[in-house]
């Protein structure tokens, strides 16, 4: 079984102090600040604040999509698996061939309407018109805030790891300064400042993830690269890598039908202008992940061709295959590029974060307890401060409860929403009931097992997962529950919404 | 109505295929290739479940669409099923398809490239007809219109 930390970036990069990377990382923080600045004078209301006054274009929102889809990991520990585990790590990226367009059948418009004729601003949000349940707008934003406070401390600990190699302030410090930085814009100018820094920082991971590439194909030495590392260790480049297969295709499941149920992503079909454009969402999405997924292959096949061929020595730990290749085999211009596009990843992620977190603080719990909070742009702004602080925090508990919190993230958002709002929002046969019971399962099941695996009362066989488990199960509870509370007061829609879903 | 009908069976399919691949995994005490296969069927029809699901509307049948579902299905089912099949065995001698040894060039040119360049121009091509056309368009504005009009009337849902 792969190891929690595995996924996540928790140890020390190698020291990158250089005045040509500190400095590049200065440029790009002030680039930042300043496009933070510009949006804050455009946010005036809570939606422009948590959705973007549901005007931004199809370019910004698919820069915005895969930005806030790829963390670090995308640069650092994606990578870094490769490098130990061959092309099983590829089960994690392989499914965004499909991914896109199946989001864009399943949710894009259906969502994007329900957001025009609501006015809908959360995915809790969508769950409370879909099935009339303020429960099931309740529990969803309980799972979105357990899930983020983890999810977050993980990336704010990768961006502190990231800014303590750059600047050397140390982890702590480097923790509280980014989260101060992503705070700086995020608390002013709302998801509509993420999404246009969103735009700056996806072009700066797309670019230079193509130039990393061609020159990891050069370092390694093209088809002898393939060839070397076939000689010497030929489970490299078996399909499944050095993973069984039923792991890798695990992943394949989590990741592929997960990515139906990350709110920091779908929420974002709320704030495109004209939904007509959203013809052209899938493959303009795909070929922006596709392009920046090339670092993620590269750096990793290269890393171990170059320690087969004695270019490099074998690495430390599998995390060192981007620094120590890039610090080795590209000039220092492009390092200091890549390190600035991992920070990119990680701020774009964590905006994303803190938006759907306040969000569920200021919006969707008050909602489903029958209360509105009447300035909701201000408790926006100090519930992102909140959690922010919280996650920071968790940051600086660092190690395995760290990897522990975040680990369950991606599985939670999937085993909690997946049915609910994909099935939910395209059947009109699936019930309150049935959303109700599979949002509560996925929560506990992902939480007790988890924690119970964490503790290590018990370990699951190989290939199999947690959040693989809870997804199939929350899926199975829905479509049972719901079949058998069929004609129920709950299988009701109102008719606006029952248009959207006939549409 | 049927084509949905057809697409909450497959999804059901799916998800007891699913189930049953870790089940086994637990009942056999190791993962074997009877449960990949499981799990692969179960990844594959889960997939096309849900893209039918989404994409047909009430009453519609699938048309032009059931191109791309079963290209997915039959993409899925095909690559993993060689993946699983085919004897390892690569070395250093192998021929290269595309610079990667053959299962690898299936796993990584088949599943996860082959698709983004026949899928998002199906969307793109039946968007108009498919997905959303401005009369659709048109009608959403209006219900938006009447609920907020509901809204400044004091009325609630």
């Amino acid at each position: 079984m792969i190891p929690v930390n595995a996924l996540l970036q928790t140890a020390a990069l190698p020291t990158l102090t250089q005045p040509v990377i500190v400095g590049v990382a200065v440029g790009y923080f002030v680039i930042v600040a300043l496009i933070g600045a510009w949006a804050t004078r455009r946010t005036r209301t809570a939606k422009d604040f948590f959705v973007a006054g549901k005007g931004i274009g199809l370019i910004p929102l698919t820069l915005a999509t895969m930005s806030a889809t790829l963390s670090g990991f995308a640069f650092i520990g994606g990578p870094g698996l490769m490098y130990s585990l061959g092309l099983g790590a590829m089960f994690i990226i392989l499914p965004a061939a499909i991914t896109n367009t199946m989001s864009a059948w399943v949710l894009a418009k259906r969502m994007r309407l329900l957001g025009e004729v609501r006015g809908l601003i959360t995915i809790p949000d969508a769950l409370r018109v879909r099935f009339r349940s303020p429960a099931a707008q309740g529990l969803a934003a309980v799972a979105i805030l357990i899930a983020v406070v983890g999810y977050m401390a993980t990336n704010l600990l990768a961006l502190g790891l990231v800014i303590d190699a750059i600047f050397g302030t140390g982890l702590g410090w480097g923790i509280w300064i980014g989260m101060g930085i992503i705070l700086g814009y995020s608390v002013a100018g709302g998801i509509m400042a993420g999404i246009y820094t969103d735009v700056f920082q996806g072009s700066l991971m797309a670019l230079s993830s193509v130039l990393v590439f061609m020159y990891a194909l050069k370092a390694g030495g093209g088809a002898g690269m393939i060839r070397s590392i076939l000689d010497s260790d030929p489970e490299f480049f078996a399909p499944w890598g050095k993973l069984p297969p039923l792991a890798a295709l695990s992943f394949f499941f989590v990741f592929g039908i997960g990515s139906l149920a990350q709110p920091h992503v779908v929420h974002k079909f709320y704030m495109l202008r004209d939904p007509r454009r959203l013809k052209w969402y899938p493959m303009l999405t795909s070929v922006a992940l596709m392009v920046t997924l090339l670092l993620f292959f590269g750096v990793g096949t290269a890393t171990k061709a170059l320690v087969i061929q004695g270019e490099l020595a074998p690495l430390a730990r599998p995390d060192d295959a981007t620094p120590t290749f890039l610090l080795r085999f590209t000039p220092v211009l492009l390092s200091a590029l890549v390190f600035s596009g991992v920070a990119a990843a990680i701020m774009s992620t964590v905006n994303s974060f803190m938006s759907i977190a306040a969000a569920a603080l200021t919006h969707d719990i008050p909602m489903s307890i029958g209360r509105r909070i009447k300035d909701e742009l201000k408790w926006g702004r100090i519930f992102t401060v909140v959690i922010s602080i919280i996650a920071a925090f968790v940051a600086q508990a660092s190690g395995t409860l760290v990897a522990f919190l975040g680990i369950f993230g991606w599985g939670l958002f999937a085993s909690t929403m997946v049915p609910a709002l994909a099935i939910g929002l395209n059947w009109k046969g699936a019930t309150r009931e049935g959303a109700i019971a599979s949002i509560s399962l996925g929560l506990v099941s992902t939480l007790v097992l988890e924690t119970l695996g964490y503790m290590r009362v018990f370990s699951l066989p190989t290939g199999v997962t947690v959040s693989g488990i809870s997804l199939a199960l929350s899926l199975m509870v829905f479509l049972a529950v719901s079949w058998a509370t069929r004609g129920g007061r709950g299988s009701a829609i109102d008719a606006d919404v029952s248009m959207v879903m006939d549409t | 109505m049927m084509t949905k009908r057809l697409a909450i069976s497959g999804l059901v399919i799916a998800t007891t295929a699913i189930v049953a691949a870790y089940a086994l995994v637990f009942i056999q005490g190791a993962a074997t290739n009877a449960g990949a296969m499981l799990m692969v069927f179960g990844i594959a029809t889960m997939a096309v479940s849900l893209m039918t699901l989404g994409a047909v509307r009430t009453g519609e049948k699938l048309g032009v669409l059931a191109f791309a579902f079963v290209f997915v299905f039959a993409v899925l089912m095909i690559g993993f099923t060689l993946a699983l099949l085919l004897p390892a065995g690569d070395n250093a001698a192998t021929r290269l398809f595309l610079g990667l040894p053959p299962r690898a060039a299936i796993v990584v040119y088949g599943i996860g490239l082959l698709p983004v360049f026949v899928l998002p121009l199906i969307y793109a091509a039946t968007f108009e007809e498919r997905t959303l056309s401005e009369q659709d368009l048109e009608r959403i504005k209006a219900a938006a219109a009447a609920h907020a009009e509901t809204q400044k009337t004091g009325g609630d849902r």
